[in-house]
């Protein structure tokens, strides 16, 4: 009914249809969310807390310490481990990458470190990093890096293979030496790849920092949750689950976006 | 080509065998990696031995896998159901999908780890907190990639179909399942190491069985070789669930693996 | 070596009989593979350009054609034969012989600008004569409204026009062009010969033609070398006259032209004959 009233107005597009029923279905979702728990309190609030307890909860994570820090205190924490995790994944990978397409030598005597990485989850290096390294922003950064390395070499590599040797060829007609046809052409050539690689790193990085959160630490989005758990505050889990949420797309975003003035060259799609 | 691949395959093993040399020598007694941190070859596979005999925390290294397995399939078949006629439906009807997908999109951004605290508060720390936490991880794979079979279809090829006299009902079954096909098996693939990965963090959590149960108690007893025998059977475990998939591709849609296969 | 081909007087052919060819290809044979097992594409290719000609080869496609660019160009090394240039052996790719690749490949992540001074970079050409250069020919190749563009905001043609202006800005004494119009529509392709035909009888250069199109060869060259399939070998070798009136005007007149209808026919025919042969 909504649909064709907006239809007779003339403002109603495809994609206008989709978001008014996105909103309808969203609206939809509040409202028995809020029906369920403050009005007519099917669930309880232990179990579900309402709306407003979750607001509510969020303004006293942002005044209040929490565990000893406010939530923004907790997201920087958060943020430094991804940092450092994703910053070393990067600044590793990109050049194992290249080399692994490079010189087939050196990718078949690195590689069985490289699978052993690549094939056991990220996840699977908490117990071990917190053995090595204890309750520190390495133990952390470590499980990130384990997360984020194998997308970059995978992409890095793929980029520098995937660079057609016309490219190459030309570089050579116009004199240019190995070292700066690399530098020149192939690198360039190969940079969306390794941005995406970036990118798939960045996000991956971000859900396994939860995960080493909750397991060990005293500080962080995921510590927040675990605490949550701990103290059966629901609230607690769903600020915490939020946010990460948020930060997540944020970041996305910002990577997605940044894409263009990073390389400008890739404004029109091919 | 067959020579060089045989000589690509010796070169990988003859890797594989220097750094385990490689490792041997770093953790050999008086070597400069304590046992503490990383423990030797030899200590690991013995512990591996052992381990499949005797119980550890509980069980033997084969009930600890088969109590992982049970969680990650069964999540992970739950999740089909789900996710496959969900999304085909929302592909098939767009209305269907304009009502279900922003709230997908809201919950798709949150790590399905973020999940397993509030499961475990609602659903205890018992099988269920676990299988839904792998529900979750497998269910967003699963769903976008049907969804993207559906879209895959070449409408030229149904248009093509249409005019060599296909009705609809053959046009399903010959074309748009035929070609959507090679997009699922990716999508199982992908369903499966999420569904992995998760499994193995919400073992860590709360669990009193499985792979990621004793990785984190062999980490808290110090047990290294221990640990380093459960972080290898999940490595293993996973490429050879992949492997099965791909296995299945093979026999499922073997014209989408001719490319790779010609090497 | 930086005398460019286009200060040559026109008249200077004539003495070239005597002098070494500017670029000679001497019976190249080229294996992809070992030889014997692999993939035999070119087989004992003798083609001499003298200075400021321009030759054009023509074949049906997989004839080998490019594979003798490449070689000329010094990409590949050949099985057998050599490569020579003013009678020397000409070495590894450099500025003397400048390539105008079918795909234009120009970098995509750098700007028309950068991608035309890049083999004045390459070789250490000082900043001002890099500028200098760089104007000129942006102004003969119209492109001066799109020297801070990416390729991929340019048409297939103007890319194409980017590519030419890379190449003719090294000042090559020798321009090797690889079916250069082949990844052109029918319009474009038509305007760029004739602007290739127009700098050609304008700056003389020296030029090897690689192309599957007959009108093209007849249109372009001075004389048309006919491959035959794989392993391309040379079927025969036809002079075109040159300074006629049908060549300097458009390609569509010269086309109704029954002196250019005759030369396009013999050419077609054995052509023809080349691919309907098994």
């Amino acid at each position: 009914m909504i649909e064709r009233r907006l239809e007779r107005m003339g403002v109603m597009t495809d994609r206008g249809k989709a978001a008014a029923y996105g909103i309808f279905s969203l609206s939809v979702l509040l409202a028995l969310w809020i029906c369920a728990t403050s009005l007519f309190q099917w669930i309880e609030p232990r179990v579900l807390p309402s709306p407003a307890q979750v607001i509510r909860q969020f303004a006293w994570i942002i005044t209040e310490p929490f565990s000893g820090l406010r939530l923004p205190g907790h997201i920087l924490f958060s943020l430094e481990r991804w940092g450092w995790g994703v910053l070393t994944a990067g600044l590793v990978g990109i050049p194992v990458g290249v080399f692994f397409a490079w010189n087939p030598w050196f990718k078949t005597f690195l590689n069985p470190v490289f699978e052993l990485i690549h094939f056991i989850p990220p996840f699977a290096y908490i117990p071990l990093a917190v053995l090595w390294f204890g309750a520190s922003t390495a133990t952390q950064a470590m499980v990130v890096f384990v997360a984020a390395f194998p997308a970059i070499v995978i992409n890095s590599q793929l980029g520098v293979a995937q660079v057609q040797k016309i490219y190459i060829d030309a570089a050579r007609v116009f004199g240019a030496s190995p070292f700066r046809t690399l530098c020149r052409v192939v690198l360039p050539a190969a940079a969306p790849s390794i941005y995406t690689g970036l990118r798939i790193a960045i996000s991956n990085g971000w859900m396994a920092l939860v995960g080493a959160e909750l397991v060990v630490g005293k500080v962080g989005l995921g510590f927040m949750i675990a605490q949550g758990q701990e103290n059966a505050s629901v609230a607690t889990i769903f600020v915490g689950v939020i946010t990460i949420g948020c930060l997540g797309v944020l970041i996305d975003t910002l990577v997605q976006r940044s894409e263009r003035y990073v390389l400008p060259w890739r404004r029109v799609a091919s | 080509m067959g020579q060089s691949r045989t000589l690509q395959v010796a070169a990988g093993l003859g890797a594989i065998l220097a750094w385990i040399i490689i490792w041997a020598w770093l953790t050999r007694p008086g070597g400069p990696v304590p046992t503490l941190y990383f423990p030797a070859p030899d200590d690991v596979w013995a512990k591996f031995v052992r381990m499949w005999q005797r119980p550890y925390i509980g069980s033997t290294l084969p009930d600890h896998i088969l109590a992982s397995l049970y969680i990650v399939l069964t999540g992970w078949g739950l999740a089909a159901l789900v996710g496959i006629p969900l999304g085909i439906a929302m592909a098939w009807w767009k209305r269907l999908k304009w009502i279900v997908f922003p709230t997908f999109q809201l919950i798709r951004p949150v790590p399905p780890l973020a999940w397993i605290p509030l499961t475990i508060l609602w659903l205890g720390i018992g099988d269920s907190a676990r299988i839904s936490v792998v529900f979750i991880a497998a269910l967003v794979p699963w769903l976008m990639n049907s969804m993207l079979a559906v879209y895959s279809v070449d409408r030229l090829l149904l248009d093509a179909a249409r005019t060599l006299g296909a009705n609809d009902r053959q046009i399903l079954a010959r074309v748009v399942c035929r070609t959507a096909l090679p997009t699922l098996v990716a999508a199982a693939r992908m369903a499966l190491g999420n569904a992995w990965s998760t499994l193995v963090a919400a073992e860590i959590l709360a669990a009193t069985a499985g792979l990621g149960y004793v990785a984190v108690n062999a980490s808290q007893l110090l047990d290294t070789d221990v640990l380093l025998v459960a972080m290898f059977m999940i490595g293993i475990l996973g490429i050879c669930m992949t492997g099965l998939i791909g296995l299945t591709q093979n026999w499922l849609a073997p014209w989408s693996v001719l490319g790779a296969r010609r090497d | 070596m930086e005398q460019s081909a286009g200060k040559m007087a026109p008249g200077t052919t004539n003495p070239a009989q005597e002098a070494p060819a500017k670029l000679e290809l001497r019976n190249i044979s080229k294996w992809f593979g070992p030889v014997g097992e692999g993939v035999h594409a070119v087989d004992d290719c003798s083609i001499e350009v003298k200075n400021g000609e321009f030759i054009v080869v023509v074949g049906p496609s997989g004839c080998g054609k490019s594979t003798l660019m490449t070689v000329g160009a010094g990409l590949e090394a050949p099985t057998h034969g050599e490569v020579l240039v003013d009678g020397r052996p000409a070495g590894p790719p450099g500025p003397t012989r400048s390539v105008v690749f079918q795909k234009f490949a120009l970098f995509p992540s750098e700007t028309v600008e950068q991608n035309i001074k890049f083999g004045l970079q390459m070789t250490g050409v000082s900043a001002a004569e890099q500028e200098t250069r760089l104007a000129e020919q942006l102004k003969i190749m119209g492109l001066e409204l799109f020297r801070k563009s990416y390729p991929s905001e340019l048409s297939g043609g103007m890319q194409q026009r980017v590519a030419i202006a890379r190449a003719l800005v090294m000042q090559p004494e020798i321009l090797l062009m690889d079916e250069p119009f082949g990844a052109l529509d029918a319009q474009t392709r038509t305007i760029l010969q004739e602007e290739v035909q127009r700098l050609h009888r304008e700056k003389h250069y020296t030029v090897l033609f690689i192309t599957h199109s007959v009108e093209e060869a007849v249109y372009l060259g001075d004389r048309v070398v006919v491959m035959t399939k794989r392993p391309g070998r040379i079927k025969k070798v036809i002079d075109l006259p040159r300074d006629v009136v049908w060549k300097t005007g458009d390609i569509e007149l010269a086309a109704e032209h029954p002196e250019f209808i005759e030369f396009r026919r013999e050419i077609w025919g054995l052509v023809r004959e080349e691919i309907v042969s098994i």
